[in-house]
C-alpha cells in the first residue's frame, strides 16, 4: 500500500511534470545529432550486391564496332528530327523502331495541370524475347528532352542502336521494351499509367500492344548533340515520386557495371565531385533527404517506381573520354543483369540513404532519427494533456506558485486509518472542456484543403499572387483567430493547453507514420515544426511578439519562401512543378504540408498569439 | 573323401576370393539447385555423368537428377548446350543424356525413396535404384548447402542426419556393398560427419564455416561453369583414369586435391570403411567410377543360401522373442484368467482412468493457468479502478 502511495505520490511530483519539455527537446538532439553520425564509418555501410542472380558484370559485351557507326548516323537521324512537327517525328521514330524488326506503337496524352496544357506522343517498340514466355518484360527509356529540357539527341539515338542491335541476341528471357517518351516526366507517366491501365482515358490513349510485369527500367540521359560529346561520369539518379526509392541492387548492379566492368565512374545527386569525406558524404546524403522530401520526379524513370517497377536514370556528366559505345556496353550489360533475374528485385533494400555510389544506411539505422523527432512532439502532447487536468494553474515563476501554494486552502484526506492535510488544489479534479479545443483543431486542418485546392487549380498567372495572399493570411490568421476568440472570453488557459495538445498529437502521429513512408519528408517536417513543441501561452504576455515573429520564420509559407530563395528557383515554377506533381504524377507532399504542417502551425501560433489578447483579461478577472 | 575335401577346399577359396569383390556399379548423381545462375552444379553433374558413362557405367545403372533445364533456359547464349569449361570444347549436353529425375521431381523425399528403394509399384524401373549387397554404388551431390544440410532446390533440404538414416537403412536392405559418397558444396564435410553404416567412404569438398567456389565463369554464358572441387576431380579422372584397366587407387585420387587449387579444405572420411584407411585407399578408382563384370560363381550360392537361411532362423527367433515380451506385457490381465471378471473390468477401467487421467491433469493445468490469467486480469482491473478511486 505505502508503495502504491508512493507511486501515486511521485506521478504529482513537480519533478515528473518538469521532466517533458526536456525530453523533448533531448529527443529533437538526439534524432539531429543520430543523422549527423550516419555518414561516419561506424553506422553505414559499402553497398553489395545481394541478389544472386544478377551476376553484374560477368558478361562479355559486344556493342562495339560497327555498331558505331549505326548509332552514329541515328544520331544525325535524330537531330534531322528536332525541329519537325512531333507527328512526323513520332512516325519516323516508329519507322526507325520497325526497321529494326520491332513491334512498334505510340501513344498521345494530354494533361492539364495550372491551366497549362501538357501534351505529347510517346513511341515504344517491344522486342519479344526470341524464347521467353512473354511474361515479364524490362524497360529502356530515352526522353525525347531531358529534365532541362534539351533535345536527347544522343540518348534516344542510343536507344534506337540497342533496340537494333538486341534484336541480335536470342538470350533474352524477357522482352525488352524500348520507349522514346515525349518528355521527362509526363510521357512516362502516362506511358506507365496506361501500361497498368490506370489512365483517365479521356486525354491518354491506351496503350495497343503490351507485354508482361515490368521488372525494371533503365532511362538513358545523354543530350550530346548531333557531333557528340565524351563524358566524364555516370550520374545515377534514383528518386521517385513521393521519395519512393528502386531497389538498391539495381543502383548497386549500376554502379558495379559502370565503375567495376566498364571504369566509368559513378556520382549521385548531383555530387560532381565526392572524396569521400564526412563533409562530402553528409552533404549527399542531405541532398538525397532533400530530393526524396520534396517527393518530385527526378528524371523518367520516377514515374516507374510507384508502380513497384525498380528504375534508374543514367546520366551523363562532365568532359572526359568515355564516349557513346561505353554508355551502350553499360547498359547492355546492365540489360544482361536484369535479364537473368528470375523474379522481382526483392532481396535488397527499398529503404536507404545513400552518401556515395558506394555507401549507404539502411532504415533501420536511420528512422530512430524521424521516430525520435515525431515522438517529441507526442510527449509534449501528453504532458500538456495531464497539465489541462490539472486545477493550479502553470506556474510561471517560482516566487508566484510558492505564493499560490501556501495561500490555498488544505483539506484532510483519509483514507483508512491514515490521514493527510494536502492543499486543495492537488487533488481536485478538473473537468477538461473539450469543445473548442476540438473544434478549433479538427477546423484547422479542414482549413489545410482550401491552400491544397487553391495552388493545385489556380492557372499559372494567378499563382504568385495566391502565393502572396495565402502567406498574408498565414501570417495574419493567428492574430485574427485569437482576436475573434478573445471576444467571447476564449480559449481559457486549459482550452489554449488542449488546443496545443490535440494539435502536436496529431502531428506527431502523422509524422511518426510519415516516417516510415517518407522519412525524409518526416524528418524536415518534423525538424521545422519542433519550435511548436516549446512554445507555451505563458501569462504575462511578455515577448509575445518576438515570439510571434520567431514562430512565423518557421511558417511553411516562409519556409518555402526562403528555400527558393536560396536555391535560386523561381516561387511560381515550383508552384507549377507542384500542381504538375499533383495532377500528373500523383505527388502527396503538398498534402502534407497543407494538412500536416500548416494546421499544426497555424494552431501554435493561435497559442501565441492568444496571449496578446485574451490574457490581459483573463489575469484581470482572476486577480 | 579326399577328392571331396579338395572340392571343398575350393569352393572355400572361391568365396573368400568373391566376398570381396562388387558384381554391379551404380552412381548417383545428383544436383540440388534450380536457377540460372546455379548453372554450375548441373554442369558439375553432367561432367560426373559423362566420366562415369565413359568408364563404362551404363545409363540403366546411372541414376540423374537434374532440377533444371540449364541447356533449353532461354539466357543461355549456346541454346541445347551445357558446357564445364570456357572453352567450350566439350558440350556436355550434346547426346544421349538421361535424365532419370528432372524439375521438381527433385525433392529429398524422392532421393530417400530412391535410395531405400521405398517406391511406388509403378515406379518404372529406370528410376529406382536397383542395386543389391554386390553393389558398389557412387553417390555425387552438388548445390547450395550449409553446416548438416544441404538445400534442395528452393524450399527444403536435406540434413546429414536423413541422410546417415538413409544410407543406415540401405545397408540393412542390402542395398550396397561398398559405397564413395562425393559431395561438393559449402561446408560440404560436415553432410558425412553423421554417418555410421559400414562400408561407407566418403570425400566432400570444404570443412565446416568454409566455402566452396566456382572454378571459373564464361563471359559470353555469363555464369560461372563449374566448381573447383569437381574441376580438380574430373581433371584426375579425365587426365589419369584413361581407360577402365586403369589400376589408379581411391588413395592416389585423394591424394592428388591440392588446396591451394581448391581454396578449400577438402576432407576424406575412411573411419567406416572396412579396413580402414588403407583399405580405403587401396581401392581402385575404377571400383566406383567405372564398371567392373565379376560374376559370381556358383560356389558362392551355398553360401548365400546358408546364410540366407541363418538369417531366417534369426528373424524367426526374433519374432518368437518378440511375443515372448508381448504376452509378458499382458501378464497382469492374463495371469488370473479365472478370477471374478469385476475385477479385471475394473483393473481395465483404472487402466482406462489412468490414462485419462493425464489428459484430465493437463487440462486441469491449463484450467489454472486460464484462471491465474483471468485473476491478474482481474487484479489489473482492480488496481486500474483503485488508483481511479485514488484521484
Amino acid at each position: 500500500m505505502s508503495l502504491a502511495a508512493s507511486i501515486l505520490a511521485f506521478r504529482r511530483d513537480g519533478r515528473i511534470l518538469k521532466l517533458p519539455p526536456y525530453l523533448s527537446a533531448l529527443c529533437i538532439l538526439v534524432g539531429v545529432v543520430w543523422l549527423l553520425v550516419l555518414p561516419l564509418n561506424e553506422y553505414s555501410r559499402n553497398t553489395y550486391v545481394s541478389e544472386n542472380a544478377l551476376l553484374p558484370g560477368q558478361v562479355h559485351t559486344y556493342f562495339t564496332g560497327s555498331e558505331h557507326n549505326i548509332f552514329r548516323a541515328y544520331r544525325h537521324e535524330v537531330a534531322a528530327l528536332v525541329d519537325k512537327p512531333l507527328d512526323e517525328r513520332t512516325r519516323r521514330l516508329g519507322d526507325i523502331l520497325r526497321s529494326s524488326g520491332l513491334k512498334v506503337s505510340t501513344q498521345k496524352y494530354e494533361y492539364s495541370s495550372s491551366g497549362r496544357i501538357i501534351s505529347g506522343q510517346n513511341v515504344y517498340a517491344i522486342l519479344q524475347g526470341p524464347r521467353a514466355d512473354a511474361t515479364e518484360a524490362i524497360v529502356l527509356v530515352g526522353a525525347w528532352t531531358n529534365m532541362d529540357g534539351e533535345v536527347n539527341h544522343s540518348g534516344v539515338a542510343l536507344v534506337l542502336t540497342l533496340a537494333r542491335y538486341f534484336k541480335r541476341w536470342s538470350l533474352w528471357s524477357k522482352d525488352i521494351i524500348f520507349l522514346i517518351s515525349g518528355d521527362s516526366t509526363t510521357g512516362p507517366q502516362a506511358w506507365v499509367d496506361a501500361y497498368h491501365d490506370s489512365h483517365s482515358p479521356a486525354s491518354i490513349e491506351p496503350l495497343s500492344i503490351k507485354s508482361g510485369a515490368l521488372q525494371g527500367a533503365i532511362a538513358i540521359d545523354y543530350p550530346a548533340g548531333p557531333w557528340g560529346h565524351r563524358f566524364d561520369k555516370l550520374h545515377i539518379v534514383y528518386d521517385g515520386v513521393n521519395g519512393q526509392l528502386p531497389n538498391l541492387d539495381l543502383f548497386n548492379t549500376a554502379v558495379s557495371i559502370a565503375s567495376g566492368q566498364m571504369g566509368i565512374g559513378c556520382t549521385l545527386q548531383r555530387m560532381w565531385k565526392h572524396d569521400d569525406s564526412y563533409q562530402e558524404r553528409l552533404q549527399t546524403m542531405l541532398r538525397g533527404m532533400i530530393n526524396q522530401g520534396l517527393g518530385h520526379a527526378s528524371g523518367p524513370h520516377s514515374s516507374f517506381i510507384p508502380y513497384h517497377v525498380d528504375a534508374i536514370t543514367l546520366q551523363t556528366v562532365g568532359d572526359g573520354w568515355h564516349d557513346e559505345m561505353s554508355l551502350g556496353r553499360t547498359v547492355e550489360s546492365l540489360f544482361r543483369s536484369l535479364n537473368n533475374l528470375l523474379e522481382h528485385l526483392h532481396q535488397s533494400f527499398f529503404f536507404y540513404l545513400l552518401m556515395q555510389a558506394n555507401r549507404f544506411v539502411s532504415i533501420g539505422t536511420y528512422l530512430p532519427s524521424a521516430m525520435l523527432i515525431a515522438v517529441n512532439f507526442t510527449i509534449t502532447s501528453i504532458a500538456l494533456w495531464v497539465q489541462s487536468g490539472r486545477a493550479r494553474k502553470e506556474p510561471t515563476p517560482a516566487s508566484t506558485d510558492r505564493k499560490i501554494s501556501e495561500k490555498s486552502d488544505m483539506t484532510v484526506v483519509k483514507m483508512d486509518s491514515m490521514v493527510a492535510i494536502v492543499p486543495e488544489p492537488i487533488i481536485a479534479i478538473v473537468e477538461r472542456k473539450l469543445f473548442l479545443p476540438l473544434a478549433f483543431v479538427s477546423s484547422a486542418h479542414f482549413l489545410g484543403l482550401l491552400p491544397l485546392y487553391i495552388f493545385n487549380n489556380a492557372p499559372q498567372g494567378a499563382l504568385e499572387a495566391c502565393f502572396y495572399l495565402t502567406g498574408l493570411l498565414t501570417i495574419s490568421l493567428p492574430y485574427l483567430a485569437a482576436f475573434t476568440l478573445s471576444f467571447f472570453r476564449r480559449p481559457s488557459t486549459q482550452e489554449t493547453t488542449l488546443i496545443q495538445c490535440f494539435s502536436l498529437l496529431l502531428l506527431g502521429m502523422f509524422l511518426s507514420a510519415l516516417a516510415t513512408l517518407n522519412f525524409s519528408l518526416s524528418f524536415l517536417v518534423g525538424l521545422f515544426a519542433a519550435p511548436l513543441t516549446f512554445v507555451r501561452p505563458i501569462m504575462p504576455a511578455r515577448r509575445s511578439n518576438e515570439k510571434v515573429v520567431g514562430l512565423n520564420l518557421v511558417n511553411p509559407i516562409v519556409v518555402i519562401m526562403i528555400a527558393t530563395r536560396y536555391w535560386g528557383a523561381d516561387v511560381v515554377n515550383v508552384l507549377v512543378q507542384a500542381a504538375e506533381g499533383w495532377h500528373v504524377w500523383g505527388m502527396w507532399t503538398q498534402v502534407v504540408v497543407w494538412l500536416v504542417w500548416w494546421p499544426a502551425w497555424f494552431a501554435g501560433a493561435v497559442v501565441v498569439a492568444g496571449t496578446l489578447f485574451s490574457n490581459d483579461a483573463t489575469e484581470t478577472k482572476e486577480a | 573323401m579326399n577328392s571331396l575335401q579338395t572340392v571343398l577346399f575350393f569352393a572355400i577359396a572361391l568365396i573368400a576370393l568373391t566376398s570381396g569383390e562388387h558384381t554391379s556399379n551404380w552412381a548417383v548423381l545428383v544436383s540440388t539447385s534450380r536457377f540460372w545462375f546455379n548453372y554450375r552444379h548441373l554442369a558439375n553433374v553432367l561432367s560426373l555423368y559423362r566420366t562415369v558413362k565413359r568408364l563404362g557405367i551404363p545409363d540403366s545403372q546411372i541414376i540423374l537428377m537434374l532440377p533444371d533445364d540449364m541447356a533449353c533456359n532461354p539466357r543461355n547464349a549456346f541454346p541445347g548446350t551445357v558446357y564445364n569449361n570456357a572453352d567450350r570444347a566439350l558440350d556436355l549436353y550434346g547426346d544421349n543424356i538421361e535424365v532419370d529425375y528432372r524439375g521438381y521431381e527433385v525433392t529429398v523425399e524422392n532421393f530417400i525413396r530412391l535410395l531405400t528403394d521405398r517406391v511406388g509399384e509403378d515406379m518404372p524401373r529406370s528410376k529406382r535404384l536397383l542395386t543389391d549387397d554386390r553393389s558398389n554404388i557412387l553417390v555425387y551431390m552438388t548445390g547450395h548447402g550449409g553446416n548438416e544440410f544441404l538445400k534442395f532446390q528452393d524450399a527444403e533440404e536435406i540434413s546429414a542426419f536423413d541422410l546417415a538414416d538413409a544410407f543406415e537403412q540401405m545397408w540393412e536392405k542390402k542395398r550396397y556393398h561398398e559405397m564413395l559418397f562425393m559431395i561438393d558444396t559449402c561446408q560440404a564435410n560436415t553432410m558425412y560427419s553423421k554417418f555410421y553404416s559400414p562400408n561407407i567412404l566418403a570425400t566432400g569438398s570444404s570443412e565446416i564455416d568454409q566455402s566452396s567456389y566456382s572454378h571459373h565463369a564464361d563471359n559470353d554464358v555469363g555464369v560461372a561453369v563449374i566448381d573447383r572441387y569437381t574441376y580438380y576431380n574430373l581433371d584426375f579422372l579425365e587426365t589419369q583414369v584413361r581407360e577402365p584397366s586403369s589400376k589408379l587407387t581411391m588413395g592416389d585420387l585423394f591424394d592428388s586435391y591440392d588446396e591451394e587449387k581448391i581454396h578449400s579444405h577438402p576432407g576424406v572420411r575412411y573411419d567406416l570403411f572396412s579396413g580402414g584407411e588403407a583399405g580405403a585407399r587401396s581401392r581402385l578408382v575404377m571400383d566406383f567410377f567405372g564398371n567392373v563384370q565379376n560374376v559370381e560363381v556358383e560356389g558362392g550360392f551355398a553360401g548365400n543360401e546358408t546364410t540366407w537361411q541363418e538369417e531366417l532362423q534369426a528373424i524367426e527367433r526374433m519374432i518368437d522373442e518378440a511375443k515372448r515380451r508381448h504376452n509378458e506385457s499382458m501378464v497382469p490381465l492374463s495371469q488370473h484368467p479365472i478370477e471374478n471378471t469385476e475385477r479385471l473390468v475394473r483393473k481395465s477401467v483404472l487402466k482406462k482412468e489412468g490414462a485419462a487421467k493425464v489428459n484430465v491433469d493437463s487440462s486441469w493445468g491449463k484450467q489454472i493457468v486460464g484462471a491465474v490469467a483471468l485473476l491478474g486480469c482481474l487484479g489489473v482491473w482492480a488496481a486500474g479502478s483503485w488508483l481511479e478511486a485514488q484521484d
